[in-house]
């Protein structure tokens, strides 16, 4: 696998556009009816069959989306190569940091329920 | 009319400064073009590029009040005063408005733009259906005037790696001939994250078309072909 693929990151940016407008959609019109919003209500919610994928979803494919989309940014404006290779590590870093810590969350929350 | 043209002459060593001229239209001057010419009686060191003067040879393509066009398409009424003539942007300049095109042909040369058919020569030439033939509308067309390249965001930022609008305009025409057989190959060559990739749908390069073609259209289809193969 070429670490610069073309059609592939294409394709996924676009499945996770899907997902996002999808999920948001979702979570916009569910969230009126989620009372009381505190955290033990989040925390189930997260916990359940249903929450926990939906959020892990949710959050890979704005992290897949993301990627394809500050890496187009990348190859773009950034020319040199170690400037290039070092911002496209740091976004990789900060975007599975992001999704390790979603997923160790929603582990934490179905372990408490 | 008042123009505004770019002017450089790398020879002097002077950078590139605008240049204020008035010119008068005469009976018979229709399109900027003649008005170009008419400037060149008054001012002989200004240099621009042309030959056909009907919008078939592409070669008098510039930045007309900030759009790019072919200045012997562009009608003298209804253009805004003064007319503000730079040379294509993001292209190398030689001189006033004639650009370096060396890069754009490297790319048109690099999507092999000829038919490729391994099968035996037919006794009478290869044939094609209605439909077929129908499907190369839209593309053929193109005269390489760089119009659309030229207004392509995405072909400022990397000219030297993405073919640009109409490179991949001229492939996708290939790609649809039923007579060629290359089309794994050409798809092979394509599918890369600079070659093609870089197209970001902004389609300056459908909106600037002098010609009226739609290369976004065609990059959309070489992006489906790709999906299709592999899927």
């Amino acid at each position: 696998m070429r670490l610069f693929d073309g059609q592939r990151a294409w394709v996924v940016q676009r499945i996770s556009a899907l997902l996002l407008l999808v999920l948001l959609v979702l979570a916009v019109l569910a969230l009126p009816f989620a009372s009381p919003l505190d955290f033990s209500a989040w925390r189930a919610f997260a916990g359940g069959v249903l929450g926990g994928p939906l959020i892990a979803l949710l959050f890979g494919a704005l992290c897949a989306h993301a990627w394809v989309g500050l890496r187009d940014i990348v190859l773009d404006y950034i020319q040199p190569r170690g400037l290039r290779l070092a911002v496209l590590s740091l976004i990789a870093v900060v975007l599975l940091g992001v999704l390790v810590r979603v997923l160790l969350s929603l582990a934490a929350a179905a372990l408490s329920t | 009319m008042r123009l505004d043209i770019y002017r450089f002459d790398p020879e002097s060593g002077a950078p590139p400064r605008m240049q204020a001229y008035e010119v008068q239209p005469e009976a018979g001057d229709k399109k900027l073009l003649d008005l170009l010419m008419r400037l060149r009686v008054q001012d002989d060191s200004l240099s621009f590029r042309r030959s056909c003067r009907e919008g078939v040879c592409g070669s008098d393509a510039m930045n007309i009040n900030g759009r790019n066009g072919l200045a012997c398409l562009t009608a003298l009424d209804g253009l805004k005063e003064p007319v503000v003539l730079r040379p294509l942007p993001g292209f190398p300049v030689i001189r006033d408005l004639i650009v370096d095109m060396t890069q754009f042909f490297a790319h048109y040369h690099s999507i092999r733009p000829w038919l490729i058919n391994d099968e035996p020569l037919p006794e009478r030439e290869r044939v094609q259906t209605p439909a077929e033939r129908e499907r190369l509308d839209g593309l053929y067309e193109c005269i390489l005037c760089a119009c659309c390249s030229a207004f392509c965001p995405s072909y400022w930022w990397n000219p030297d790696k993405f073919i640009g609008p109409s490179g991949l305009l001229q492939a996708y025409r290939f790609i649809a001939d039923s007579r060629d057989t290359a089309t794994a190959e050409r798809l092979d060559f394509l599918d890369d994250v600079y070659r093609l990739y870089r197209c970001r749908t902004i389609m300056n390069c459908t909106e600037v078309c002098p010609k009226g073609l739609s290369p976004s259209h065609a990059i959309e289809r070489i992006r489906l072909a790709l999906l299709r193969r592999s899927s």
